[in-house]
């Protein structure tokens, strides 16, 4: 009874009291990114803003964010997603069209830029290989790869075509820069699948979850694998006997939007602005090795020099990479993963 | 069963009967809830665009893929595949533990149950541990110079199978076991002294009053292994892909509910379709040996 009591004065009181901060919610991946997050963007954003930030975490944004639209139950304001994910938001209008009076619509590079959904750091999908096996040798591009002649050993590859196709497109000569107008040009897909399944012999495993490359590379199950590179630098971090290149990277985005309908729309503007500062999306780094979009968290010494070639997107990495097109993948996504799938299955 | 003359004591019966039926009122209601409205559920989304219109062409895409019936065969490889590694390892083991002393049966159902107990989840990475290149089969084999190049033994349809059977084997292991113990030795003791060999006991006396356990066995593994989708994720290295890894690339990668839906329904059927023809199998053989003991 007396409990009862205490929770009823309890209530009470928090009902009594005038709300002064606003609220606004963010659904991030939670995890170790998760709290980075909270730690270097959205924390200090909040106390700045004096918002008061609530986190939801979840590891499939986007089936959670389809679920709320359609459901019209929104309950997040700002919802982390990667790249692909938004743009397939943003053509199932499940989100808000960004405020770029709010947000400064400069911090972000003319290839990168959305209408719908704010990249704010990067990551690359790398080539990764098993140090003891090559030693100082190892493939140094992507054709070299498939070269299972000269350099033998068991591949491991993403069950996925995402970054695949592009792959297996650099590996038979296309420039980075021709990478999407082949693969838009009648038998493009086809001719990145045949690659793919030429190498298919020699993929010992087609993993699905970031953490399972790692624990691949680690282990020495396989001897060269496609993975994102902050997946390889954790394992070479580790002392594991294993390094990655940057070179040929596919670079792809995580970006911020506001779901369709949100709550606090234009509080959840001003939330994405802050906490996607040029020191804020630079701090990331600290915990995670996630490279800013915005060039000018380049700039002025705010990351560590020593750090910078551990960034997908860094001044030094860029040239031989290419930035993953959103807006093909939407256009021809479903396509190039049933194509990926028959592949798969033959 | 007395038959009840005194209407009051018939009343009394009936409230009785009504009263214990309400008892399962509850589980119904869960079983309702839990059970029947998402499959229900599941069928309206199977008829539904993704902009929420009605069609049936969920069904047309599904059925017309390719990759539909390649994972349908797969996944009937694996089920099958698991049924029979269980039925041949299990009902020797079952003969077993039903013929040593209780105490011992019990000691050994113990180490048997075990693995029943453990998360699936630990199992099958500890699989990983014992069967991948450089784990401790393959270090065992090619250390002792059995094989000169370690086996391929995780990360295909093999390890896959491996992992199921495991998980398996106790499930089907107990409703065997519980049919062997039941048989009444004096049968046997009796088939014995007119003059049965072991193989004639077995084949006619304990086969066919066990049936009824593998049976039951079979049903329980086949359903469970239908859906399974852990292990063949984990295990099969992308490369084994039955329904259940196929109904998640479509939700995931796809974001298709539609499909996905259409996808579930088809292991409903497919666990329907077993359901029938096992029962009638059951039939058949009671039947045959009914007609074996009249003749």
């Amino acid at each position: 009874m007396s409990w009862l009591r205490i929770s009823l004065t309890a209530f009470a009181i928090s009902a009594a009291l005038p709300v002064h901060a606003q609220t606004v919610t963010i659904t991030t991946a939670g995890g170790d990114y998760g709290n980075a997050m909270k730690e270097a963007m959205w924390g200090p954003a909040a106390k700045e803003l004096g918002y008061d930030v609530r986190e939801e975490t979840l590891s499939d944004g986007l089936a959670a964010l389809k679920m709320q639209v359609t459901s019209g139950a929104v309950t997040t304001d700002v919802i982390h997603l990667g790249s692909p994910e938004g743009a397939q938001a943003a053509a199932q209008s499940l989100l808000e069209p960004l405020d770029y009076k709010i947000i400064d619509p400069k911090s972000v590079p003319e290839g990168a830029k959305s209408d719908y959904c704010y990249p704010f750091d990067s990551y690359g999908t790398v080539m990764s290989w098993n140090t003891k096996t090559y030693g100082q040798n190892p493939p140094k591009t992507w054709a070299e790869f498939w070269n299972v002649a000269k350099f033998s050993g068991r591949r491991a590859l993403r069950a996925n075509a995402q970054d695949s196709i592009e792959i297996a497109l650099l590996s038979d000569g296309v420039a980075p820069a021709d990478v999407y107008s082949v693969l838009s040009a009648p038998e493009g897909l086809e001719r990145a699948i045949k690659r793919l399944e030429a190498i298919k012999p020699d993929v010992a495993v087609w993993w699905t979850s970031g953490a399972q490359s790692a624990q691949l590379l680690k282990d020495g199950e396989a001897d060269l694998v496609i993975t994102w590179n902050g997946r390889a630098q954790t394992v070479k971090a580790d002392g594991g006997a294993a390094d990655y290149t940057f070179k040929g990277s596919v670079i792809g985005t995580d970006c911020l939007g506001v779901p369709k309908g949100a709550p606090n729309k234009e509080a959840a503007m001003k939330l994405i602005a802050a906490m996607t500062q040029p020191a804020r999306v630079a701090k990331l780094t600290d915990f995670i090795a996630y490279g800013p979009v915005n060039p000018a968290a380049y700039e002025g010494g705010l990351i560590p020099e020593d750090r910078l070639k551990t960034l997908a997107t860094a001044p030094e990495n860029a040239g031989t990479s290419v930035f993953s097109n959103s807006e093909w993948w939407v256009k021809n996504g479903e396509a190039a993963q049933r194509a990926f799938d028959e592949m798969m299955a033959r | 069963m007395t038959v009840v003359r005194d209407p009051a004591l018939a009343a009394d019966a009936r409230r009785e009967r009504r009263f214990f039926l309400s008892l399962s009122l509850p589980a119904l209601f869960i079983v309702g809830l839990a059970a029947i409205l998402p499959i229900l559920w599941i069928i309206r989304q199977s008829f539904l665009t993704t902009a929420g219109e009605y069609t049936v062409g969920n069904y047309q895409k599904v059925l017309s893929s390719g990759l539909t019936w390649s994972a349908l065969v797969t996944t009937l490889e694996l089920s099958l595949g698991t049924l029979a590694a269980c039925i041949l390892l299990g009902t020797p083991l079952a003969l077993a533990l039903a013929s040593v002393r209780p105490r011992l049966a019990n000691v050994l159902m113990a180490f048997v149950m075990l693995p029943l107990w453990t998360s699936i989840l630990v199992r099958t990475y500890g699989w990983l541990v014992l069967l991948r290149r450089d784990g401790l089969i393959n270090a065992a084999l090619t250390g002792s110079g059995l094989t000169a190049e370690p086996l391929p033994l995780v990360y295909n349809f093999t390890g896959t199978l491996i992992g199921m059977v495991h998980y398996m084997l106790p499930l089907f292991l107990l409703p065997v076991y519980a049919a062997m113990r039941d048989i009444d030795p004096n049968l046997i003791r009796a088939a014995a002294s007119m003059g049965a060999t072991l193989r004639q006991v077995i084949r006619t006396v304990i086969m066919p009053l066990s049936a009824g356990g593998i049976f039951s066995g079979s049903i329980i593994v086949l359903i469970y292994a239908i859906g399974f989708f852990i292990t063949p994720a984990v295990l099969g290295g992308g490369k084994v892909n039955p329904l259940s890894t196929r109904i998640e690339r479509t939700l995931s990668t796809f974001q298709d509910w539609g499909s996905a839906s259409v996808l579930g329904i088809l292991l409903l059927v497919l666990m329907a379709l077993i359901g029938v023809m096992l029962l009638a199998a059951r039939r058949l053989v009671a039947q045959n040996t009914v007609e074996a003991s009249h003749a």
